[in-house]
C-alpha cells in the first residue's frame, strides 16, 4: 500500500512537473540566482571548460524552450513540412548552436556585473525580464522573453533580445534566406560549421 | 493502476481549476516575428552589399584585426582606454547638437557637464571623471538617430566600405555629423582641429585601430553566431538602430 501511495505521489509530480518550472512570481528571483550561479561557475577556473558548460546548461535547460525556439527560427510553415526526425535533428543542432553562443558570451563578460532591472507583463501570456550588464560604465541591455505554456502555470524563455536585437529574429532571417536558395539538408550541414560559410576562416 | 489513473486525473483537474483558460501561447508567438525575405524586404543593393560585406570582412580579418592586435601588444590597455575616452570627448559636438535637435535638454546639459569636467579634470578627456566619479554618462546621439526621431524611415540598406552596414537615412546622417566631427577637415568650416585631409584620414584610421583593439573579442564572438554573414549583420544593424532611435 505504501509503495503504491509513494508511486502515486511520484506520478503526481510527473503529471504536474510544473513544480520545478518557473512560476510567475519567482521569475525574477530564480533568474537572479541562475545568473549568479552561472557566473560563479564560469569564474571557477578549477573546472575544465567542458565541465563548466555542462553545469551551466543544467541550470538553464529547464528555463529555455529550445524546441519552440527552433520552430520559431525556421518558421512554422517550414517546420510543418519536416518529418518528425528532421525536426528533432534540427532542434538538436539549433540548441547546440544557441548554447555555444551563450557560453561564448558569458565567457566574455565574466567580470561584469549583471543586474535585474525590470519585470514587465506585456500581456497575460508574455513576460519580459530586462537585465543590465555593466561594463566600463556602459550598460548593455538584455531582455529575456518568457511565454506562459499552454498546459500549466509555467513560464519558459522563447527569445532573448540583446541591445534591441532579437536572437530568434536574426536566425529567422538567415534561415529564410538560406532556404530560399539551398535545400534543408544543406542548412543542417551549415549549422554544424563553426564559422559563417560565406567568409573564409582566418588562417 | 486505478490509483495511478485517479492521481493523474486528480492533479490534472487541479491544474484545470487553477488555470481555467489555458492559452494557446505557442501559436501566436510566431506573430511577434517578421518575415523579411523575398519581395517583402526592400534591398535593392543586395548584390553589391553582399560583395562589400565580404570585402569588409577580409579587410577586418587580414588588415584591421592584425594591426589592432599588434598595436594592443605594444600599448597597454589603460593607455588605449584613455585614448578612446579622449576621442569620445572630442566627439562631444555631435552628441550635444543631436541631443538638442531631439529636444533632449537634460541630456544635452549632461553632455556639456561631461565635456567641461573631462576636458579639464580628466586631462583632455583621457579620464572619464564625470562618468567614474559623478556617474554622469554619455548620451550617444547622431544625426541618423535625429532623423529617425523625426520620423524618417531607414530606406534601403547599404554596406559602406570599411565603415560597414548603414542605410539611406544614416548615410544622410553621416554627412550631417561630418560637419560636427572635429576629426574631419572642412575648409569652409571656421574651426579645424587638423590641418588637412591627410591628417584627418590618418587620425581617423588611428581612432579605428584603437577602438578595434578594445573590441576584438566581441566582434569575433559575434561573427561566430552568423551562419550567413550578410543578412545577419543587416538584421543586427537595423534592429539596433531602431532600438537606439526609440530610446
Amino acid at each position: 500500500m505504501i509503495k503504491k501511495l509513494l508511486f502515486g505521489i511520484g506520478m503526481m509530480f510527473v503529471c504536474t512537473h510544473s513544480l520545478f518550472a518557473l512560476q510567475e512570481n519567482d521569475i525574477a528571483s530564480s533568474m537572479r540566482s541562475h545568473i549568479d550561479l552561472a557566473t560563479s561557475i564560469l569564474r571557477n577556473t578549477q573546472l575544465a571548460k567542458q565541465e563548466r558548460s555542462g553545469k551551466i546548461f543544467a541550470i538553464f535547460d529547464s528555463v529555455f524552450d529550445y524546441t519552440l525556439m527552433a520552430k520559431l527560427s525556421i518558421g512554422a510553415k517550414q517546420w510543418d513540412t519536416l518529418a518528425p526526425e528532421k525536426q528533432r535533428e534540427f532542434t538538436k543542432l539549433f540548441e547546440m548552436r544557441l548554447k555555444n553562443s551563450y557560453m561564448e558570451k558569458l565567457d566574455l563578460y565574466t567580470d561584469e556585473k549583471i543586474v535585474i532591472k525590470n519585470l514587465e507583463k506585456i500581456k497575460d501570456t508574455r513576460i519580459h525580464l530586462t537585465t543590465h550588464l555593466m561594463k566600463n560604465g556602459e550598460v548593455y541591455e538584455i531582455i529575456y522573453k518568457f511565454y506562459k505554456t499552454a498546459n500549466a502555470n509555467e513560464w519558459m524563455i522563447y527569445d532573448v533580445d540583446i541591445l534591441g536585437v532579437s536572437i530568434i529574429q536574426t536566425y529567422r532571417t538567415q534561415f529564410a534566406e538560406i532556404l530560399a536558395k539551398e535545400p534543408f539538408e544543406r542548412l543542417l550541414e551549415r549549422l554544424k560549421e563553426p564559422e559563417p560559410t560565406n567568409t573564409k576562416a582566418p588562417q | 493502476m486505478r490509483l495511478l489513473l485517479l492521481t493523474c486525473f486528480f492533479t490534472l483537474s487541479l491544474l484545470w481549476a487553477t488555470n481555467p483558460t489555458p492559452q494557446q501561447a505557442n501559436e501566436d508567438v510566431e506573430t511577434e516575428f517578421v518575415d523579411k525575405t523575398g519581395e517583402a524586404l526592400f534591398d535593392p543593393l543586395e548584390g553589391y552589399n553582399r560583395f562589400m560585406t565580404d570585402v569588409n570582412d577580409h579587410f577586418y580579418e587580414y588588415i584591421l584585426r592584425p594591426t589592432a592586435q599588434g598595436y594592443a601588444y605594444l600599448v597597454p590597455e589603460s593607455a588605449r582606454k584613455g585614448l578612446s575616452n579622449a576621442f569620445d570627448n572630442l566627439f562631444f559636438p555631435i552628441r550635444f547638437v543631436n541631443n538638442l535637435l531631439q529636444f533632449k535638454w537634460g541630456n544635452a546639459f549632461e553632455e556639456t557637464e561631461r565635456f567641461v569636467l573631462n576636458s579639464t579634470m580628466g586631462i583632455l578627456g583621457f579620464r572619464d571623471v564625470a562618468g567614474e566619479e559623478l556617474h554622469i554618462y554619455a548620451h550617444d546621439e547622431d544625426f541618423g538617430q535625429t532623423l529617425g526621431a523625426y520620423g524618417v524611415g531607414s530606406g534601403f540598406h547599404i554596406v559602406l566600405p570599411i565603415f560597414g552596414p548603414s542605410n539611406a537615412r544614416d548615410l544622410v546622417g553621416l554627412a550631417g555629423d561630418y560637419w560636427l566631427n572635429p576629426l574631419t577637415y572642412i575648409e569652409a568650416r571656421d574651426a579645424n582641429l587638423v590641418d588637412n585631409t591627410t591628417e584627418s584620414v590618418a587620425i581617423t584610421a588611428f581612432y579605428m585601430v584603437n577602438r578595434t583593439s578594445l573590441h576584438v573579442n566581441e566582434y569575433d564572438s559575434l561573427k561566430k553566431d552568423a551562419i550567413e554573414l550578410y543578412p545577419f549583420l543587416r538584421d543586427i544593424y537595423e534592429s539596433r538602430r531602431n532600438k537606439l532611435i526609440s530610446e
